[in-house]
């Protein structure tokens, strides 16, 4: 068994470990016998299979893939962009559904269930696609970053202004939404991110070749018969739709397509078949913990998940800059 | 409303709604339909007392309510022993600090809640998080809301309650009293002479209210003149330029007892308004003032009695 296949195969150990584990913690009491007889569909009184089939399973799923999925849009952008900074969320998702989730807070705040994932789904598409209009009318498709960040800005100045005239509880649910939560995902949701997730896997794994081209450079690649530009728009609007959908559910979660790729470059390796794989049982595991400690630190609460991820983030990015500057020095 | 439940009724009945079933086009759409209405419905919502008792079968069902000012409420009407889990803030009266807690204004804790298996769940519209209310709803809890957007509002939901709760008389006693003391209050001042005020909700930035909010009726039951009651917003920021160019008399700045420490605007810089030259700034319980329960009519009365002492 090569070296690669071992730290794979214990991740994955570590991932279906986790995920276990996220099921037997929360709010109410369930030991571990109880859950497991219970997932084999024989549980002991309906509110044991209320709280475990329609609240904490459907949580831990999400959690899961939403993990997988911000880790592998990271992951691809930032090796088509060549840039380690590169995130979703840097292409103006973000801003782009919560001016989306401003828009639904303050039309109709009384449908929100389906307004607001909606209307968080089209801003965010519409941000990434106005993003790509701009970098292709500028004819520069290798700023799509900063274009990213102008847009961004925009977007966000847009949603501060309606949010001030609105109503202040659309300020209060726009913020808190903003700091990302699984607490509100539903079994659909799962199906959902699933689907479009497995979508943009096949498609990077039939691309993956291509892909690892660009890491060469623009011009290596396009030597090597790769059609630059298409293949950059392409990926993009996979990692668009799915971190759209993901934000539309789960709110804003920064931080997880930043890090993750990162440590797993560390670990893995970079050409984009071992990184991917990484970043989806690490981004996974990853978000799973960072749910359980969202739901299970306070006693009475809980702790947005946006918090939690951009604070372990924040750190992790300061660690890598004390490496870097060390490496520097050593050589 | 009933347009609505009538529509989710029919789509039910001609579905028999079996996931199985939801393979063929007609009835996928009829599923959409439903889940659409479905979601709608439930988002509007406020069940007929009738209805909503014949649901509970209970003469004293055990409740989870899910604001501050809720909790007030139930005590008010002798229902506070039937709480069995609230969310935070809930501080008023005393025993309530001893209420379970099961989440906040931002998220609620649905393992808690249904752990707990309340009869029913009462809610504030605007200020509890509508997605958990909407998974509760799909969950089966009996839900009802509360909106008080005006004093005769909390006279109404008092009774309705207490209609719920068990204690309809009590309910209807306390209805009877505070609309009565309300009018009191409203024909005792209603043809005093106008004065200009400035309400000041918070410091930095410096925030007022406007038509829209809830502290603009008090004012306008006291006979005080907000400067800024037509602007947009019902909350909104001022500059304290506009502030100079009005003749404010008063200046009301609210405390409130979770936030004695915060400071207030330092008026004191500001010698050329009348109020500020004259030293009329009154300081009420903002705990009492905003909260709409039947406690904000004795602040309610207390306030008019400071302004027409400036008056």
């Amino acid at each position: 068994m090569s070296k690669f296949s071992v730290k794979i195969f214990l991740l994955a150990i570590l991932c279906l470990a986790s995920t276990f584990a996220a099921l037997t913690i929360g709010p109410a009491s369930i030991s571990t016998q109880e859950l497991v007889s219970c997932l084999m569909g024989v549980c002991q009184n309906t509110v044991t299979e209320m709280v475990v089939w329609q609240v904490r399973l459907p949580r831990v799923l999400v959690g899961l893939v939403t993990g997988i999925g911000l880790a592998c849009a990271g992951t691809i952008l930032q090796n088509i962009t060549r840039n380690p900074l590169a995130d979703p969320y840097l292409f103006g998702i973000v801003s782009g559904a919560a001016l989306g989730a401003t828009v639904a807070n303050i039309t109709v705040a009384n449908q929100l269930t389906i307004a607001l994932p909606l209307a968080a789904f089209v801003g965010a598409l519409s941000s990434v696609i106005l993003v790509v209009v701009i970098a292709k009318a500028l004819q520069r498709m290798e700023q799509l970053l900063l274009t990213g960040i102008a847009v961004s800005f925009m977007f966000h100045s847009i949603t501060q202004f309606l949010l001030y005239l609105g109503d202040p509880f659309a300020t209060n649910r726009v913020i808190f939404w903003l700091m990302g939560s699984l607490a509100r995902v539903e079994m659909s949701n799962f199906y959902v991110i699933s689907t479009i997730l497995l979508f943009a896997l096949v498609i990077i794994f039939a691309l993956h070749r291509q892909i690892d081209a660009l890491l060469l450079g623009d011009e290596s690649a396009a030597s090597l018969g790769v059609n630059v530009d298409k293949l950059r728009l392409a990926m993009l609007a996979i990692c668009a739709a799915l971190t759209a959908t993901i934000v539309a559910y789960c709110g804003g979660i920064g931080f997880v397509g930043l890090m993750v790729p990162h440590i797993v470059r560390q670990v893995i390796g970079v050409t984009t078949v071992p990184l991917i794989i990484g970043s989806a049982l690490i981004g996974g595991t990853f978000l799973l913990w960072v749910d359980v400690i969202a739901r299970s630190a306070l006693d009475s609460a809980e702790i947005p998940i946006g918090i939690i991820t951009s604070a372990f983030g924040s750190i992790f990015f300061l660690l890598i800059m004390y490496r870097t500057r060390n490496n520097q020095e050593a050589r | 409303m009933k347009l609505l439940y009538v529509l989710q009724i029919i789509i039910i009945q001609t579905t028999r709604l079996k996931m199985p079933q939801i393979g063929k086009p007609v009835l996928r759409l009829k599923f959409c339909l439903y889940f659409l209405f479905f979601n709608i419905a439930i988002a509007h919502a406020q069940p007929s007392t009738q209805a909503m008792l014949t649901k509970l079968n209970k003469s004293k069902p055990t409740i989870i309510a899910l604001s501050p000012h809720i909790v007030e409420m139930l005590f008010d009407i002798g229902a506070g022993e039937q709480i069995i889990g609230t969310t935070e803030f809930s501080d008023h009266p005393e025993q309530a600090k001893d209420i379970p807690r099961i989440g906040n204004y931002i998220r609620l804790q649905l393992e808690r809640i249904i752990e707990l298996q309340p009869d029913l769940i009462i809610a504030w519209k605007s200020g509890t998080p509508s997605d958990d209310l909407a998974r509760l709803t799909t969950l089966g809890f009996n839900i009802v809301y509360s909106q008080p957007n005006t004093f005769e509002d909390i006279a109404s939901e008092i009774e309705y309650f207490a209609q719920l709760t068990g204690h309809s008389e009590k309910g209807k006693d306390l209805s009877s009293k505070f609309i009565a003391d309300l009018n009191v209050i409203k024909t005792k001042y209603s043809t005093k002479p106008e004065i200009t005020v400035f309400y000041e909700l918070w410091s930095r930035p410096l925030t007022t209210i406007a038509k829209g909010s809830w502290p603009q009726q008090h004012l306008d039951i006291c006979r005080a003149n907000n400067p800024f009651k037509d602007v947009n917003s019902p909350y909104p920021q001022v500059n304290i330029e506009h502030v100079l160019q009005q003749p404010i008399a008063l200046i009301i700045q609210p405390v409130s007892f979770n936030q004695k420490n915060r400071e207030g605007f330092n008026w004191q810089d500001w010698l050329t308004i009348p109020a500020v030259k004259n030293n009329q700034i009154i300081k009420p319980d903002a705990d009492a003032l905003h909260r709409m329960t039947l406690r904000s009519l004795g602040e309610l009365e207390k306030l008019c009695e400071e302004i027409d002492l400036v008056r």
